[in-house]
């Protein structure tokens, strides 16, 4: 196991806590999909970031997050790497806190860690991503003009008006 | 894309026979006509996988997943507020026809559709306009145009509860359900291939105990209906109906249908379907009566749609006394509603 030679504690308060609230989270098989209902984003976590997300209960610190990774993947896991994903999580809100990476973390992103770590330590950058796509087409059937609807989407005129206290669709 | 959608349904698609161009030319229309995630489905296990036609397919699969999870606590909170109320409700296609497929993340949907008791429609509206059910996009019924000949009671009758989380969801009864399924696609024209790809994955999954009479009904034209969107999923997708009885059996779709659905879908866009496709109200040519020939080349109907609207049959004979008597209707109903909104 490749280590940093500094250990700084998690946080400047603490160990990093996952967010729980105000978030819809999927399990999928290889990754684990967040909606953030506050900010109205989507995020797609790869395996080894939602294992430390999943790591991140306020109590176990990066070095122990990076033992645990290495027994879960299976890989000799650089602390780096727990760190990265920290970071990607706290920058997307995932986190109760954002947290206040180490020096050796400064300035560096995805791909300059990768470039670091080396090819066999790829498997294992964890990634966040957002889900940014077209909305998929809406499955119902679109509304005529004067029948009731709440909101534009469910009218083919895209424009669900309020007459009185009824809305209907232009 | 019916070579893309056929069998998408399946937990374990048949071989995929399209070449990465073919795949570019048709993910903008599955996406279009909310078919992606089926899309996706179709292509995760093939060589195109990791084309990134197929990045797309992949992405509108997780955001269905992320809504389907969403949809699902709505429905979920519907019910509660309903049940407290004593609220009879039952749940139809949405979140229903998600359940028929092998991942709730590949149908997606807009709406809750609800069917209530008459007695109950208003008290229900008015739980639906309450604040705490405001985020929750339920289109309520006391009715469906496809289902006219049978009645709530019976319907509830045959509905069944399923749990949802902490709540027990009632659902339409499988019967009800496909035939619901089969008379909404050929009412609405079946441009949306995600419809008929709803009937095969109803089809190949009919409970043992399914009930064919129940599901074609007393009525004999609609029943034909029924037998006729079942073929098309067949003819178009692949879909395995042998569950139908031989006596149901059609000698053959007739080739007008099959052509008019497969022309729908080269561009499955909503905009495309009336009234979007108008390019303004009937009655504004009343007053300037320029782009009127256009206005109503605009109107001609589907032959699908004008069928259906005069309780036709869906055989080999010319679809022009159809579209001409769905003309009538629509003209005696805008006419209708001109006066009574003058007088």
């Amino acid at each position: 196991m490749k280590t940093t030679p500094n250990r700084t504690p998690a946080t400047a308060n603490g160990e990093p806590r996952a967010r729980k609230d105000d978030l819809i989270v999927k399990e999928m098989p290889d990754e684990v999909l967040v909606y953030d209902l506050v900010r109205d984003k989507a995020h797609c976590l790869n395996r080894t970031a939602a294992l430390v997300w999943n790591y991140c209960d306020g109590r176990t610190g990066a070095a122990a997050m990076t033992g645990r990774l290495e027994r879960e993947l299976n890989v000799p896991v650089d602390e780096r790497v727990v760190w990265l994903a920290l970071n990607q999580l706290s920058k997307n809100y995932l986190l109760e806190e954002q947290i206040v990476p180490p020096p050796l973390m400064a300035g560096i992103n995805r791909r300059q860690m990768m470039r670091a770590l080396g090819v066999a330590a790829v498997v294992a950058v964890p990634v966040v991503t957002s889900i940014v796509a077209p909305t998929p087409a809406q499955a119902q059937s679109c509304r005529g003009p004067g029948v009731p609807c709440n909101n534009d989407n469910q009218c083919c005129s895209l424009n669900c008006l309020g007459i009185g206290t009824n809305r209907v669709c232009a | 894309m019916a070579a893309t959608l056929a069998g998408s349904w399946r937990g374990l698609s048949s071989p995929l026979n399209i070449t990465e161009a073919e795949l570019d030319r048709v993910t903008p229309l599955l996406y279009a006509s909310g078919s992606a995630a089926l899309g996706w489905w179709r292509v995760r296990q093939t060589n195109l996988s990791a084309t990134p036609s197929a990045a797309v397919l992949h992405q509108a699969y997780r955001l269905q997943a992320l809504q389907s999870a969403i949809h699902e606590k709505k429905i979920e909170k519907i019910f509660r507020l309903l049940r407290q109320a004593s609220v009879d409700a039952i749940l139809v296609k949405g979140w229903l026809a998600a359940g028929l497929y092998p991942d709730g993340a590949l149908r997606p949907y807009g709406d809750i559709d609800l069917c209530f008791r008459r007695e109950h429609f208003q008290t229900a509206k008015d739980i639906l306009a309450s604040s705490e059910a405001t985020d929750c996009w339920v289109d309520p019924h006391s009715r469906f145009s496809e289902l006219e000949s049978r009645s709530f009671d019976e319907l509830f009758a045959r509905s069944r509860l399923v749990d949802l989380g902490a709540e027990k969801i009632r659902i339409m009864g499988s019967e009800d359900h496909l035939a619901l399924l089969a008379i909404h696609l050929l009412k609405h024209g079946a441009w949306r291939p995600l419809w008929l790809c709803d009937i095969g994955a109803a089809i190949e999954s009919l409970p043992a105990e399914f009930d064919w009479d129940l599901c074609l009904g007393k009525n004999k034209t609609r029943a034909l209906w029924i037998i006729c969107a079942i073929h098309l999923s067949q003819e178009l997708l692949d879909a395995d109906i042998h569950p139908l009885p031989m006596s149901h059996r059609a000698k053959e779709l007739p080739r007008w249908l099959v052509s008019i659905v497969l022309r729908q879908w080269a561009a499955p866009f909503a905009i495309n379907q009336p009234p979007m496709s108008h390019p303004k109200p009937m009655a504004s040519y009343l007053k300037t009566p320029r782009g009127l020939l256009k206005g109503l080349r605009a109107r001609w109907p589907n032959p699908i749609i004008a069928t259906v609207s005069v309780n036709g049959e869906f055989n080999g004979f010319p679809r022009l006394p159809y579209q001409l008597g769905n003309c009538a209707l629509r003209s005696a109903e805008f006419f209708f509603h001109r006066l009574n909104t003058l007088g």
